[in-house]
């Protein structure tokens, strides 16, 4: 690059100080929309709020209360269960689809990949809107095609089947687009591994073991990780298809119920503690995540 | 001495970033320095595309009226309230007039009562005379500890709207139901299994067993309701126990009632039922009558109206269901200008007959009643004057009591009454339940904040 040294005392200062207004405007934006807000809210969480005035502190009142609550219980369970339900149905499923359009006998590979990535450029309000039809009991397509079931599935009138439809609407909507990810990861993958692994006398699958996944290792951790952090964040498309995490709560999420008692019952404190304890058991999932996939080891 | 010569070729990075610097800095001028038109300005907040659409037609009128005012009609949608939320909170930013609709207020009215973001209208109200021109009970919801924060946009009274093809099919005739028991005896008839597969095929009523709206209608119907005019929790009285077990048994004991297919009465599964046939009746508000209209304009003729079934002969044959207020919030700056725009939105009688022909809802104001309109034959009841019907139930709406914790109350009523529905709980076990976890969560915070 260019540097360029002029005799202008003014441009020789500005050349001093330019590195930090151009850096400022993160760091201000940062400041204001971050940082303000994240200590803003850990103070908030340590109050008990009342209308738009009136706050008491509390200490780790909100805390106490918030494990002692059953509906937040509940709804940690639900996002358990969907984070669970990614990481072992939609991400396998799009793995799978990854290595289908990443083999040589597939036919219309650019046709599919669009295809199976469309889902996701749909927004998540349209999908749970369309997904509420697809599981309606009676008229529902879900129902009505596949009668293996055997009998009226109440898809998300019965507790039982909420989140499992929830899953099921997450992979069709996400899959494609984390199997964009994987797809990027084996083409990355030199081919000199498989030569290698061939001579060896590996066959498919001890190839798929022995090279493919190890040299996959970093995408899958990325996106494990993020795929997990989206999944304990779920909230709009529960809301939109159960109506608010109807019925029984069946549908509740940690962000869902945060949003309830920030926004609908005006406990602002309240819900300042579970933004909190939803960062905390982030954070700790994605370092357990990251350490069990190995990627704080040094290679 | 700091020489300010600023000329593209000493410019760091050159001619191109130099420009795009200039032209940022003009524009952003542009944008800032910008002059809005002149004379006093009106913020009017709203959340209903129907309401915009009438007051698009209605504020220009206003500012012809009263050419020194500019009114910004903003249509926030559905994050309105959410909006207006972090205005009152933040003491900045909310409009001047807003309409905020009937399960949100509650989250609006906690705090001390002099802390709540919106001016109390009852002095205005009461020295205009205005409380005697509207229909009374429908200020219940807009008022909490004496004060009125805001008028009623609407009524909602709610009809029993059937198939009377169908119910004449299996040989009923419902202009002869005048109680609940009439009910039950025609619905036992017109439920039935037509193809003899042993799955009934068309059921007699339609009830929403996940949330509160058909539940709380029942109950309201009867004088009842979650929280009484003190604000006292009675959802556990004898009255709320036996409507819970009459609603229940609408599923459970006589098997006329099918749930809501889908999540809510407004969803596409229950329109697509509707038209299959599979529906014969369902309570529904004037709103209501107005969203089967935009989206099932081809079952037009099928339907007719009764008052809904009574509790007891000669009982009150209607309840409510939601509702919208207008309200001057405390950031408004002149509170006088804003009620002049109040008063030419909700008590001008030429344009609340406008708002029922176009929206189907019956105003509060009983001197737009006689209007013509309202006794007209409407083509998707066949020609039955619908508006003549709401209109005559309208003075016996029941009251509604507001309470800053409906919105926590509504949530936990859902799950009690789909517990109760699924027979997970008893009636009485799902509502003393809730009764109680309610009075826990007031008298925690009366403890901390005593009796605000």
């Amino acid at each position: 690059m260019r540097s360029k040294r002029t005799t202008n005392p003014f441009w020789n200062r500005q050349q001093k100080i330019a590195p930090y207004l151009f850096i400022a405007p993160f760091y201000l934006l940062f400041v204001v929309f971050m940082g303000y807000p994240l200590i803003s809210s850990l103070v908030m969480s340590l109050y008990e709020m009342r209308g738009f005035q009136s706050r008491i502190f509390v200490g780790l009142g909100n805390f106490t209360d918030l494990f002692r609550d059953p509906i937040f219980w509940k709804s940690l369970r639900n996002t358990a269960y969907f984070a669970i339900g990614t990481l072992t149905l939609q991400l396998p499923i799009a793995l799978l689809l990854a290595i289908l359009l990443n083999s040589k006998f597939v036919k219309g590979k650019n046709v599919l990949r669009l295809a199976f990535f469309a889902p996701v450029l749909v927004a998540g309000v349209f999908v749970a809107i369309i997904f509420n039809l697809v599981y309606d009991q009676r008229a529902g397509l879900v129902n009505q095609e596949f009668v293996l079931f055997g009998k009226e599935i109440g898809w998300l009138n019965e507790e039982k089947y909420v989140m499992p439809a929830v899953i099921l609407t997450g992979v069709w909507q996400w899959a494609g687009f984390n199997m964009i990810y994987f797809l990027a990861g084996l083409q990355g993958i030199r081919q000199e591994l498989y030569e290698a692994a061939a001579v060896d006398g590996a066959n498919w699958w001890q190839a798929f073991i022995h090279v493919t996944l190890p040299s996959l290792r970093p995408v899958i951790a990325f996106v494990f990780v993020v795929s997990m952090i989206g999944s304990l964040q779920l909230f709009d498309l529960p809301f939109i298809l159960t109506n608010g995490g109807e019925p029984a709560d069946a549908g509740s999420t940690i962000v869902m119920y945060l949003y309830k008692n920030g926004f609908q019952f005006m406990r602002l404190g309240y819900a300042a503690t579970i933004g909190w304890v939803l960062f905390f058991i982030i954070a700790i999932v994605s370092i357990v995540q990251l350490k069990l996939l190995g990627i704080f080891r040094e290679e | 001495m700091l020489r300010l010569s600023i000329d593209a070729e000493s410019f760091p990075l050159g001619k191109g970033p130099m420009v795009m610097l200039v032209l940022f800095l003009i524009s952003t001028l542009f944008i800032f320095g910008h002059s809005e038109e002149q004379g006093e300005d009106l913020e009017f907040w709203i959340f209903a595309n129907t309401h915009y659409e009438e007051y698009q037609a209605r504020v220009p009128l206003f500012e012809a009226e009263n050419p020194a005012v500019n009114v910004r009609l903003i249509n926030f949608g559905g994050t309105m309230h959410d909006k207006l939320l972090a205005a009152m909170l933040s003491n900045f930013g909310a409009p001047d007039l807003v309409e905020v609709e009937i399960t949100s207020i509650g989250r609006f009215l906690k705090g001390a009562i002099d802390e709540i973001g919106f001016v109390d209208l009852r002095p205005r109200l009461e020295s205009e005379g205005w409380m005697d021109k509207l229909v009374v009970s429908r200020f219940t919801p807009w008022s909490y500890r004496g004060r009125i924060f805001g008028v009623p946009h609407d009524l909602h009274p709610v009809v029993l709207l059937y198939r009377d093809d169908l119910f004449k099919a299996a040989g009923v005739e419902m202009t002869a139901v005048k109680t609940w028991d009439d009910f039950i005896a025609a619905g036992k008839k017109a439920t039935r299994d037509l193809d003899g597969d042993g799955k009934i095929d068309q059921y007699a009523i339609v009830l929403d067993r996940r949330t509160e709206s058909d539940y709380f209608s029942l109950l309201l119907q009867q004088g009842g309701g979650f929280f009484d005019e003190d604000g006292n929790v009675i959802i556990d009285s004898e009255l709320a126990i036996k409507t819970l077990e009459f609603f229940t048994a609408l599923f459970n004991e006589h098997e006329i009632a099918t749930p809501v297919y889908g999540t809510w009465h407004g969803d596409p599964s229950n329109f697509a039922a509707m038209q299959d046939g599979k529906i014969l009746s369902i309570l529904a508000p004037d709103w209501y009558v107005g969203i089967l209209k935009s989206q099932v304009p081809q079952m037009s003729g099928k339907w007719k109206a009764i008052g809904m079934p009574a509790w007891q002969p000669e009982g009150r044959r209607t309840t409510t269901r939601g509702g919208t207020m207008i309200g001057i919030t405390k950031q408004c700056k002149n509170p006088d200008r804003a009620w002049e725009l109040l008063k030419f939105t909700y008590f001008d009688r030429s344009g609340l007959v406008n708002r029922y022909e176009t929206t189907r809802i019956i105003p509060p104001l009983k001197a737009a009643w006689d209007a013509p309109i309202f006794r007209e034959p409407d083509v998707y009841l066949g020609g039955q004057p619908l508006g003549e019907l709401f209109i005559e139930l309208a003075p016996d709406l029941p009251a509604r009591y507001q309470n800053p914790y409906w919105s926590e109350a509504a949530d936990l009523l859902n799950d009690a009454i789909f517990a109760a529905v699924t027979e997970k709980q008893t009636p009485r076990e799902a509502l003393t339940e809730l009764a109680e976890k309610v009075r826990t969560l007031i008298a925690k915070d009366m403890g901390r904040w005593g009796d605000m």
